[in-house]
C-alpha cells in the first residue's frame, strides 16, 4: 500500500516532464532540421530591398551622402562575419569612427555564421543586416534567397571572378605552398605545384585535412593543362604519400614556424606573411604559380533592419576598406594601382562546383589525405 | 528489508495522509520541478537530434546510418577509437585514483602543491595542452627528446604522434575528472575498515585492492563511464596527434559530416545515437552495480572521522613519485606555455630566443577589446551553471538512488543524454527552440546558461549519484523518525554529507565551463562574449603566443578560484583530523 501513492506521484512526474518538453518543442511543428521556410519568396520586395533599389541608381558623392544621411537615422549596424577578430576590430572600428554608427559584430567560423543565419531566418528573426564571410557560405545563403541584389560602381570594379549573384568579393585568401627557411635550403623550395609530389618531401610535407576547395581547383586547373585523371590522381597520391596531415591552417602555420614540417602544401599566404613579419623562419615567396584564390565577400540581407547602414558598409568596404584590408596583410578584391600580385597567375576557386558538388569532392579529398590511396570512382 | 539491501526509504504515514488531501507537499513540488527540468533540458536536444537522424525532407529515413557507418574503413576506425578511448580511460583512472588516494587517505608530502596542480590539465584548453605536448614530445622538435637523447642515444625517441601518445595526452587531460570523483569518494570512506584489515595482517596493497577499491566501486564505474564516452567523442587530440600519421578515429567522421553544407545532421546523429546506446548501457550497468547493496554505504550512523593513513617509510618514495609525475605532466606543458607566452613566435629554446623575450603578449591581452566583459561573463556563467546543476542534481540523485518512484532510472538516463550530443547540435537545437519561444531568451546570456546547464548535467549527475550511493539510508531514517520533514532531512542531513561530491562536481563544472566553445560560438551575441570565444579568436588569428599568455592567465585565475572553493569546502561536511 505504501508504494501506491509514490507510484502515482512518480508517474505524474514523468508524464509532466515529458509533457512539458514535448509541448514546448513539438508545438513548433515539423522537423526542426528540414530547413526553414524560404524568406523573401514571392511576397515582393522587402522594405530593405526597396532601399537598396532606390540607392542603386545613385553614384559618387550623391550616393554616399544619401546613404550617410539614412544610415545616421538608423544609427547602428548588425554585422555577422568570419573575419579574424583583429581584422574585424580594425574594420568596424574605422567604420564607426568615420560615420558615427555603432557596429554590433557577431564573429565566428564561416560554417557557424551560416548556421546562425539559417536558424534565424528560418524563425523570421532579423538578426543581421549584412554578412561578410567565405564564398561557400555566401553561395549557400544566396541559394536560400536570403541575400539582396547589390548594385553600384564599386561592385563593378571587382574583377568578374568576384562578382556573384547576391554577393560581392571583398578580399581573396591565397592558397600557396610555404616552407621553413631553416629546413629548406635556399633555392631548394618547391617551385611548381607538381614539385610537392617529389619523394624528397616524404615525411616533411604537411597537408590540411579540409582543403578540398584547393584540391578541386588545382584538379580542375591541371585538367585544363590537359593532364589526364590518372596523372592528376597520381600527383595528389604522391603528395599525400608520407604527408603529415594537420587540422587547421593556423596550427599548420605555427608548426611550420616551429620546424615540425618543412613544407606546407596549401596554407593561406596571409598566415605565413604574419609569422614572417614577426621574424619566424618561414616564406611563401616567390609564389608557386598559379596561386589559388578563394574569394570572401559581402552580402546584404533582404530582411535588414538597417539597410542603408548595410549598403554604406558594403560601399565603404569596397572603397576605403580595401586599403585597410591591405594594411592587415590581406589581398583586396579591387586593385587600382600598384598591384602586389602583378604578373602572378591567379586561379579563382571554382565556387560553383564547390557548392554544387562539394560533398563529392570533400569525400575524394578525404580519401586522398587519409592514406594516399588512388581515387578511382569518378 | 535490510537483507534485500534496498536503499530506498519507506514512505512515512503522515506523507500519505497529506497526499490524500491532494495538496502537493513541498517534496512533491521539488521532485516534479527537478524531474521536469532534467527532462526538459535533455529532451529538447535529443528530440532535435533524433528528428535530424531519422527524418529528412522526404520523411523517415535510415540514410544517416548508411552514410555514417557505411564506410569501408569503419571497422578500423572503431578499433582505433576503442583502443584510444579505453587506453585513455584506464590511464586517467589509474592516475586520478592514485592521486586522490594519496591526497585524501595518506600523509603524503606536498599536498598543497599537488591538489591545485592536479586540476591544471583540466584548465588548460585542449588545443593548447595538445600543442604543448607536440613541442615536448615530437620526434622532430620535441624538447624532451632533446633532453633524453644524450642519455639514451638515438634509438629511443618519445613520439607523441602514435596511439600511445594520444592515450597519454588524453588520459592526462581527463585524469582530473577521476581525481575529483575519487577525492569525494575517499573523503566519505570510513578508514576503520582499512585499519581492521591492516591489523589482521593484510599488506597495504591487499588493503587497497580488497577493501578500498571495492568500497569506491560506484565512483570508479562512474569515472570509467564518463571517460570512455568523453574520449570516444574527443576530437582535439585525435585531430592534432593522430592524423599526422594517418590514425583516424570515429569522431573524425562526425567532423567530416558536420563541416559540409548543409551539415549532415542525419549522419552526425547516427554516430551520436551509437554513442548514446553505449552510454545508456553504461548507466544501466552502473546503477545495477550501485544498487547491489549496502556494500558501498560507508557513511553510516556510526560516527567516524576520516583520518589519513601513515605511509611510514614509503612517504619519501611517494613524495618523489609525485614530484616526478608533476614535472612531466603539469610543469612540463605549463612551462612550455609560459615560455611561449614570452616569445614572438614559437622556436626551440636558444640564446636568441631568450633574448627576444618580452611581455608583449600579456600587454596585447590587456588591450583586447572584450577581455573584461568576456571574463566577467565566463565567471557568471561558470558560477551560475555549476551551482544550478549541482543543486538540481543533488535532488535528482536522491530520486535515482533513494526514492522508489517508478521510472526513476529514466531520470538518470535522461540526465546522461547530453553527454553524447555534439555541441553544435545542442547549439542548433537551442537556437531553434528559443528563436520561436515567446520568452525573449535568444540573444541574451541566459541561452548560454541553459546550454551550459544542459552540457554539464551528466557530470553533475554522476558526481551526485556517486556520493549518494555511499551514504547509508539509516541516517535519513533516523532523522525522519526524530520528526524531521523530508526537506529538513535533505537540507540538514544529506546535503552536508553529500558536500564533498557536490563540491567536486561544482569545481569540475566551473572549470570546464570556461572552455565550452562548440555551443557558445553559435549562441553568443555581441556583448555576451565569453572567454572561450576569445581563445578561439586568438587561435584563429594565429596568435599562438598570445593564446599561451591567455592560457597562463586562465590557469592562474582558476587555480585561485578552486583553491578558495576547497578552503571553504573543507569547512563543511566531513571533517578531517
Amino acid at each position: 500500500m505504501k508504494t501506491i501513492g509514490l507510484w502515482r506521484r512518480g508517474r505524474l512526474a514523468c508524464v509532466l516532464a515529458a509533457g512539458i518538453a514535448l509541448t514546448l518543442v513539438g508545438g513548433c511543428g515539423g522537423s526542426p532540421t528540414a530547413g526553414g521556410p524560404k524568406a523573401g519568396g514571392s511576397d515582393g520586395p522587402t522594405a530593405a530591398e526597396k532601399v537598396y533599389a532606390e540607392i542603386a541608381g545613385l553614384s559618387g558623392k550623391q550616393r554616399r551622402d544619401k546613404l550617410v544621411e539614412l544610415a545616421e537615422k538608423e544609427g547602428k549596424l548588425d554585422l555577422y562575419t568570419s573575419m579574424t577578430s583583429d581584422v574585424a576590430d580594425a574594420v568596424t572600428g574605422e567604420f564607426s569612427d568615420k560615420f558615427g554608427i555603432d557596429v554590433n559584430v557577431y564573429r565566428a567560423g564561416s560554417e557557424t555564421v551560416l548556421q546562425r543565419i539559417l536558424q534565424e531566418q528560418g524563425a523570421n528573426f532579423r538578426g543581421n543586416d549584412v554578412v561578410e564571410t567565405n564564398a561557400n557560405e555566401l553561395f549557400a545563403l544566396n541559394k536560400e534567397h536570403f541575400l539582396a541584389e547589390y548594385k553600384g560602381e564599386r561592385r563593378d570594379l571587382v574583377p568578374e571572378a568576384g562578382r556573384f549573384e547576391g554577393w560581392t568579393a571583398t578580399r581573396f585568401n591565397l592558397f600557396a605552398p610555404s616552407w621553413n627557411t631553416k629546413l629548406v635550403p635556399a633555392e631548394q623550395q618547391p617551385k611548381t605545384w607538381e614539385d610537392l609530389a617529389d619523394p624528397k618531401w616524404d615525411g616533411k610535407l604537411s597537408m590540411e585535412l579540409a582543403d578540398y576547395d584547393w584540391y578541386l581547383t588545382l584538379y580542375g586547373y591541371w585538367k585544363k593543362q590537359s593532364k589526364s585523371d590518372e596523372e592528376i590522381d597520381r600527383l595528389f597520391a604522391a603528395m599525400a604519400q608520407g604527408a603529415k596531415i594537420a587540422k587547421g591552417h593556423t596550427v599548420q602555420g605555427e608548426l611550420l614556424s616551429a620546424g615540425q614540417f618543412s613544407v606546407v602544401a596549401s596554407n593561406y599566404s596571409y598566415i605565413v606573411e604574419r609569422a614572417k613579419k614577426k621574424g619566424a623562419p618561414v616564406d611563401y615567396l616567390p609564389f608557386v604559380q598559379p596561386v589559388i584564390a578563394r574569394p570572401n565577400g559581402v552580402g546584404l540581407m533582404k530582411t535588414a533592419q538597417h539597410p542603408a547602414a548595410a549598403m554604406l558598409f558594403a560601399d565603404w568596404l569596397l572603397e576605403e576598406g580595401q586599403k585597410l584590408l591591405v594594411d592587415e596583410g590581406l589581398t583586396p578584391a579591387i586593385v587600382e594601382d600598384n598591384d602586389p600580385l602583378k604578373g602572378v597567375e591567379i586561379v579563382p576557386v571554382d565556387v560553383k562546383t564547390l557548392v554544387e558538388h562539394g560533398d563529392e569532392w570533400s569525400k575524394r579529398y578525404e580519401k586522398v589525405v587519409s592514406n594516399g590511396e588512388q581515387v578511382k570512382d569518378k | 528489508m535490510t537483507t534485500t539491501a534496498s536503499p530506498a526509504l519507506p514512505a512515512t504515514k503522515p506523507e500519505i495522509r497529506r497526499v490524500r488531501r491532494w495538496w502537493p507537499t513541498p517534496k512533491l513540488l521539488i521532485i516534479v520541478a527537478v524531474v521536469g527540468v532534467i527532462g526538459y533540458l535533455a529532451l529538447v536536444p535529443l528530440y532535435y537530434l533524433l528528428w535530424g537522424t531519422f527524418f529528412d525532407a522526404n520523411g523517415f529515413s535510415l540514410g544517416g546510418f548508411a552514410r555514417a557507418y557505411g564506410d569501408g574503413r569503419i571497422g578500423g576506425l572503431v578499433a582505433n577509437s576503442l583502443w584510444f578511448a579505453i587506453g585513455a580511460a584506464v590511464l586517467a583512472l589509474f592516475v586520478g585514483t592514485s592521486l586522490a588516494y594519496l591526497n585524501v587517505r595518506t600523509d603524503v608530502p606536498f599536498k598543497a602543491l599537488f591538489f591545485a596542480a592536479s586540476i591544471i590539465p583540466l584548465i588548460i584548453p585542449g588545443i593548447l595542452y595538445t600543442i604543448a605536448w607536440i613541442f615536448l614530445a615530437s620526434p622532430d622538435i620535441g624538447l624532451l627528446n632533446k633532453v633524453i637523447e644524450p642519455i639514451f642515444g638515438h634509438g629511443i625517441v618519445l613520439d607523441v604522434f602514435t596511439v600511445w601518445g594520444m592515450i597519454w595526452v588524453e588520459g592526462l587531460h581527463l585524469s582530473p575528472i577521476v581525481f575529483l570523483l575519487m577525492v569525494a569518494a575517499f573523503r566519505a570512506m570510513d578508514p576503520s575498515l582499512e585499519e581492521s584489515a591492516l591489523m589482521s595482517g593484510a599488506t597495504r596493497l591487499q588493503v587497497f585492492r580488497r577493501i578500498t577499491v571495492p568500497l569506491t566501486r560506484p565512483a570508479i564505474i562512474a569515472a570509467v563511464l564518463i571517460m570512455t564516452v568523453r574520449s570516444l567523442e574527443s576530437f582535439e587530440v585525435p585531430a592534432l596527434l593522430g592524423l599526422q600519421n594517418g590514425i583516424y578515429v570515429f569522431t573524425s567522421r562526425i567532423y567530416f559530416v558536420l563541416r559540409t553544407y548543409p551539415p549532415d545532421l542525419g549522419a552526425a546523429g547516427a554516430l551520436a545515437v551509437g554513442l548514446l546506446v553505449l552510454a545508456m548501457i553504461g548507466v544501466a550497468i552502473s546503477n545495477l552495480a550501485g544498487r547491489s547493496g549496502k556494500s558501498f554505504q560507508t557513511v553510516t550512523g556510526k560516527g567516524f572521522r576520516p583520518r589519513p593513513m601513515e605511509l611510514g617509510r614509503w612517504r619519501p618514495v611517494m613524495g618523489a613519485a609525485i614530484l616526478a609525475y608533476f614535472f612531466f605532466t603539469v610543469v612540463g606543458p605549463l612551462l612550455v606555455l609560459l615560455y611561449t607566452s614570452f616569445l614572438k613566435f614559437y622556436q626551440p629554446p636558444s640564446a636568441a630566443a631568450f633574448k627576444s623575450m618580452s611581455l608583449d603578449n600579456y600587454r596585447q591581452l590587456l588591450h583586447l577589446s572584450q577581455a573584461m566583459t568576456a571574463l566577467k561573463n565566463s565567471v557568471y556563467l561558470g558560477l551560475g551553471s555549476a551551482t544550478l546543476v549541482m543543486a538540481a542534481m543533488a535532488i535528482g540523485a536522491w530520486i535515482v538512488v533513494r526514492s522508489r518512484i517508478p521510472g526513476r532510472q529514466l531520470v538518470d538516463q535522461l540526465a546522461f543524454v547530453p553527454l553524447v550530443i555534439p555541441g553544435l547540435v545542442l547549439g542548433l537545437a537551442l537556437s531553434f527552440v528559443y528563436l520561436r519561444s515567446p520568452i525573449p531568451i535568444y540573444g541574451t546570456l541566459f541561452i548560454l546558461l541553459i546550454a551550459y546547464c544542459t552540457r554539464y548535467m551528466p557530470y553533475g549527475m554522476r558526481y551526485a549519484v556517486t556520493s549518494m550511493q555511499q551514504i547509508s539510508a539509516e541516517l535519513e531514517e533516523s532523522a525522519q523518525v526524530s520528526g524531521a520533514s523530508w526537506w529538513q532531512t535533505f537540507r540538514r542531513v544529506l546535503l552536508p554529507l553529500l558536500s564533498p561530491g557536490l563540491l567536486a562536481g561544482w569545481i569540475y563544472i566551473l572549470v570546464v565551463s570556461f572552455r565550452e566553445l562548440s555551443s557558445s560560438i553559435l549562441l553568443y551575441s555581441p556583448g555576451n562574449e565569453v572567454l572561450s570565444i576569445l581563445i578561439f579568436e586568438q587561435y584563429e588569428n594565429g596568435q599562438f603566443t598570445v593564446l599561451s599568455a591567455l592560457g597562463v592567465v586562465m590557469v592562474l585565475t582558476l587555480v585561485v578560484l578552486v583553491t578558495v572553493a576547497y578552503k571553504l569546502g573543507a569547512k563543511v561536511g566531513l571533517k578531517q583530523d
